[in-house]
């Protein structure tokens, strides 16, 4: 049997859970795991015991840790795809997530399609009918909902700007392709300047395309908000307001909120995942211990961090000891008890932290809610106005399409260059097509032969 | 009276020959059909063969051990290599072929085949027995056979028009199957309606060439076939001239008696050869149009002339001809004309070419909605090979798209709606790039050899050719050049190419001015053969492509691999969206891959499709 494309996905939904899951699987999966996986040691990762759960760090290419990660290796034929599968489980935050894909991807591995670890699994037989039934139903729901959601809040854009940079390379691609089915008919031959200059134009659009592409996966799959502080400064009752509803236990016990709360809430179509803190202070118990270290490490890999000090009381040693984690992180400050006298003014922060947003707020009344939604949404989406709607790449997939057609797409400008044959060209510029179409879900080869015919005179 | 063969091959064109030769190859007592005797293998257009995807067909036949390939060397005329600028995937030959001469040679061939006998008679009638099928003739005569092959080109149910005349006939003037066309038609075999035409042929006596520009032949090292010795003729020219605004105004302001234009015509035309009625409607703004004239044969004064398709009538013809320059004085030999013919829907065909529920018929060329020779030649071996197949109880031979042209070609035939006669195109193939025409012998003789339709000398040849060329890949692959060393000298007197360090003669044939038989005249005391180094040279030069490719290929293999049962109801298949399962139930896919071909299946589908077939599977 012939060897398969390796794959790799993010298995949890985004924005659930505290751990998220990466799955690789295919031929290469070990191989893969070998590039970016270290042990805690620091040392390569040689050996691959089946099914036992192994610790250790996810590294980039120039072997920067990026998380600490379970992980445990499934033999073929008894995996969940049938094939050799490494399942990967790191810290929940979608970036954090993202990054780790990110560093899979470049070792090797092919961005999976929606279904196909099911496919795979399927066709090596490995699936349970009722199982696969309920795997499939929900694949379907999400691409439908991502549909929905791609056409109700993008309003097509994303995929009409695409299917302009596919026509437009249709256009340079016909006549390659129909000088090189029909040389004896009267086909124009390729002008090469005049097609590099229109793939450049080609070119910086999908490039735009890809640069938006960090926000517009946090549009569709929410950002990592956390709340952070000393105990009882209110952040539980900040998450309760920012939800909406009463949801964590609020008391005014310290170290109360030992497991860490998350919810998602939708700010004006910006889904964030907010995630409630320990109190961080210095303590002996053991366990509330654990709760403060897993504040900083939640709080070193969030995408925003808000923190809380309370505006009626003076600093405290905790407070100035996140203050200096805080240094370069850009939070915001979230002044509370603002319905309480002040003794902390917030010139202060200004300069203990010179830059950070600055908010007060009451948790009690609800005071400057409002407000701070606002510069939690301006933080996480940048200044983009919503009456200029950018065109945003909201699927990891996408992305990886588009960069596969970029990729391609600087593969033809440097054959115009280089006097590249045109039968390469044509494959190349087919390659990019295709990568694009798997966003639009447009099949070009059809067309392609249709145009040829409608633009060209072509038969004896 | 009645006699027994294995096989019947119904229809002597370039499918049926192909057929019957496949099948007595296999060992099968063979009885091959035709309205004429003496019109084996003709070619009732184009005396042309070869092409771009053409091309690389009739080399995929040759390579299985078809006839096209050695016939089309034997009788060529000239000769020519295109697309040699523009890459090695789509460099083909095309030869201008002598058709008297190509149908003798056929003829001559398939008449010495011990299990082949040839017999002039029109069938009328099909009918199934128990296991076998009758064929009944229009005298009366009735023939029992294992299976059939039905290749009937344009005679079905033919129809020719030339202007306002119109008659029931087959091309040029041949008697046409009618009445086995209503005997199909009646056993509920679908049939829809193609159109094709050709142009007038014209004396070669009453055309001026001084007005003319020639059109040499190549002088080649090699033709198409693998196993024939090539044999440089002295090349017969063709000659290019231009028709112009006068040609143009005429056809426009006779169009209402074109019968394509005024309605009698029903059938559907096709892009790839359009009449010039067509052109000058589609394209009112090119102000000349090529035509190329072309010699129909040594033996005959005959000439074609390519472009000038037409059904208009003939006074009109003679008009419109005489407007190009060359043709001012020009005589018709016979007119040009369209005809309408009967064509099986890809709904009806498996992929084996066998016509759904008949088991041990098979359909090929024309009849499956393509057109030209080299198509129909590509059906008509494989037809042949699955009817031997068949006889012997055996899964029939279905060529992968990442194989073959010929695997792209029927693919496309039982997955795609076509509304035109088919052709074959590069664009068509999504692994060119592996599909070439240097390689269609590693590609599929070890095919032609299982099924016997090479000699065992022919086949000793080509395994000899692979082992010269992995010797060859190896060899450049390990011979290494050092900075400084003699050899590195050599190369760098011969081509200026400096040696900076220790490099393969692999890599350096990456390069694009590099040869290989340059390569060899520096480093390798053995001259290769020019056929193994084209091979080698672009195995290596596009190494990277052809990677992906294979890649590619992989992938989708699996889905290939997955079946899906011809009993399916698709009416209880949860979940599909409902253009699924119209197009399912309408092509009746006979895997998952090509079910994820049709358009208007998305992924989804295949998903919930495959749940399916495993939830059969369980239930068993």
């Amino acid at each position: 049997m012939s060897e398969t494309e390796t794959i790799a996905a993010i298995s949890t939904p985004p924005g659930e859970g505290g751990i998220g899951i990466i799955r690789i699987s295919g031929d290469q999966a070990l191989a893969v795991g070998a590039k970016i996986l270290r042990q805690r040691s620091g040392n390569p990762v040689t050996t691959w015991p089946e099914r036992k759960v192994r610790l250790g760090y996810v590294v980039t290419a120039e072997d920067d840790p990026i998380d600490e990660v379970i992980y445990f290796y499934f033999k073929k034929n008894r995996s969940y795809t049938g094939e050799d599968v490494l399942e990967i489980q790191g810290h929940g935050g979608y970036q954090n997530l993202k990054r780790i894909l990110s560093t899979i991807l470049q070792a090797g591995a092919r961005a999976a399609e929606p279904g196909e670890f099911t496919q795979r699994a399927f066709l090596n037989g490995r699936l349970d009918l009722a199982q696969a039934e309920a795997v499939i139903d929900l694949i379907r729901s999400r691409t439908d909902l991502a549909q929905r959601i791609a056409l109700n809040q993008l309003r097509g854009s994303l995929s009409g700007v695409i299917k302009e940079q596919e026509d437009k390379l249709l256009a340079l691609l016909v006549p390659v392709e129909g000088a090189l089915d029909f040389p004896e008919d009267e086909i124009p031959d390729l002008e090469r300047s005049k097609a590099q200059k229109e793939l450049q134009a080609i070119r910086s659009n999908v490039a735009n395309l890809l640069a938006g592409a960090e926000r517009g996966i946090i549009l569709r799959d929410a950002a990592t908000v956390v709340i952070a502080g000393r105990p009882n400064v209110g952040k539980s009752s900040l998450l309760n307001q920012l939800l909406g509803e009463e949801r964590a236990i609020v008391t005014p016990i310290p170290g109360t909120t030992r497991d860490f709360v998350s919810e998602i809430i939708d700010l004006e179509g910006v889904p964030i995942r907010l995630v409630d803190t320990a109190g961080v202070r210095a303590s002996v118990d053991p366990v509330e211990k654990a709760g403060v270290e897993k504040a900083y490490r939640l709080m070193a890999e969030a995408d925003l961090i808000l923190v809380i000090f309370d505006a009626a009381t003076p600093l405290t040693t905790e407070d100035r000891e996140l203050i200096t984690f805080l240094a370069e992180k850009q939070p915001i400050i979230v002044l509370n008890k603002t319905d309480l006298p002040v003794k902390l003014p917030t010139s202060f922060f200004q300069t203990a932290l010179p830059g950070a947003k600055i908010r007060s707020i009451s948790a009690l009344t609800g005071e400057g809610i409002p407000a701070l939604k606002a510069e939690i949404r301006q933080a996480i989406m940048g200044t983009g106005g919503s009456e200029e709607q950018p065109v945003l790449v909201t699927r990891i997939r996408h992305q990886e399409a588009l960069k596969e057609a970029l990729g391609l797409l600087d593969l033809v400008a440097q054959g115009l260059e280089e006097q590249l044959s045109e039968d390469l060209l044509a494959v190349n510029l087919r390659a990019a097509l295709e990568a694009l179409g798997r966003i639009t879900g447009r099949s070009v080869s059809d067309e392609i032969i249709k145009e040829i015919f409608s633009q060209f005179c072509i038969g004896k | 009276m009645q006699q027994n063969y294995e096989v019947a091959v119904i229809g002597a064109g370039h499918a049926g020959c192909e057929a019957a030769n496949a099948t007595a190859k296999m060992g099968f007592k063979t009885l091959l059909l035709t309205i004429n005797f003496n019109n084996i293998a003709f070619m009732p257009c184009n005396p042309s063969i070869g092409g771009p995807g053409k091309g690389t067909l009739v080399r995929e036949v040759d390579a299985l051990g078809g006839l096209i390939g050695r016939n089309t060397d034997r009788c060529h005329l000239q000769m020519r290599a295109l697309n040699t600028q523009k890459g090695p995937a789509v460099q083909a030959l095309r030869a201008q072929a002598d058709k008297q001469f190509y149908q003798q040679s056929m003829q001559n061939y398939l008449e010495v085949q011990p299990l082949i006998t040839i017999r002039q008679g029109e069938v009328i009638a099909l009918e199934q027995l128990t296991d076998h099928w009758r064929l009944t003739l229009s005298t009366g005569i009735r023939y029992e056979v294992g299976a059939v092959v039905i290749a009937t080109g344009t005679f079905l149910r033919g129809q020719v028009h030339i202007g306002s005349l119109k008659f029931p006939s087959g091309p040029q003037g041949q008697h046409p199957a009618i009445a086995f066309g209503e005997n199909l038609e009646a056993q509920g075999v679908k049939f829809k309606r193609f159109k094709t035409g050709t142009p007038a042929r014209v004396r070669k006596r009453s055309l001026n060439f001084n007005a003319m520009v020639e059109q040499p032949g190549d002088r080649l090292d090699h033709g198409f076939s693998f196993w024939l010795p090539w044999e440089q003729r002295e090349p017969v020219s063709c000659w290019l001239t231009y028709t112009n605004q006068k040609t143009h105004e005429l056809i426009r302001k006779n169009l209402h008696l074109a019968p394509m234009y005024c309605g009698a015509i029903t059938g559907t035309g096709t892009r790839y050869c359009p009449a010039i009625e067509n052109k000058v409607v589609n394209f009112p703004q090119r102000e000349r149009h090529q035509v190329f004239i072309e010699p129909e044969g040594l033996t005959t004064d005959e000439m074609y002339v390519a472009g000038l398709s037409s059904s208009l009538p003939e006074e009109i013809q003679d008009q419109f001809l005489r407007t190009v320059p060359g043709l001012e004085a020009v005589e018709i030999v016979r007119p040009g004309y369209a005809i309408e013919y009967d064509v099986i829907g890809p709904e009806q065909l498996l992929t084996s070419l066998q016509i759904r529920g008949w088991l041990g018929v098979f359909c090929a060329g024309q009849i499956n909605g393509t057109s030209g020779y080299e198509e129909a030649a590509a059906q008509g071996i494989i037809a042949g090979i699955n009817a031997g197949l068949y006889l012997r109880g055996e899964t029939p031979f279905v060529l992968q798209r990442n194989e073959a042209y010929i695997g792209v070609l029927i693919d496309d035939l039982v997955t795609k709606e076509n509304d035109e006669p088919y052709r074959i195109m590069t664009s068509r193939a999504e692994f060119r790039l592996s599909l070439r025409q240097d390689n269609a012998d590693l590609r599929l003789t070890d095919y032609g050899h299982r099924f016997n339709l090479l000699s065992a000398e022919e086949y000793d040849r080509f395994q000899k050719k692979r082992e010269n060329i992995t010797k060859k890949m190896a060899f450049l692959a390990d011979h290494h050049l050092s900075p400084g060393s003699a050899e590195a000298q050599r190369l760098q007197d011969k081509t200026g190419i400096k040696i900076q360090q220790k490099t393969s003669l692999k890599q350096l044939l990456r390069k694009p001015e590099m040869k290989t038989a340059e390569l060899w005249a520096l480093f390798a005391p053995e001259q290769g053969s020019p056929l193994e180094d084209e091979v080698v040279e672009n195995q290596i030069k596009y190494e990277g492509y052809l990677d992906r490719e294979a890649k590619m290929a992989a992938r989708l293999a699996k889905m290939e691999e997955k079946k899906l049962p011809d009993d399916i109801d698709y009416n209880l298949v949860p979940n599909l969206s409902s253009e699924a399962r119209e197009k399912l139930k309408r092509f009746q896919p006979e895997t998952l891959g090509q079910a994820g071909r049709i358009s208007g299946i998305s992924p989804a589908d295949l998903s919930t499709l495959l749940i399916w077939i495993t939830r059969g599977k369980r239930d068993e």
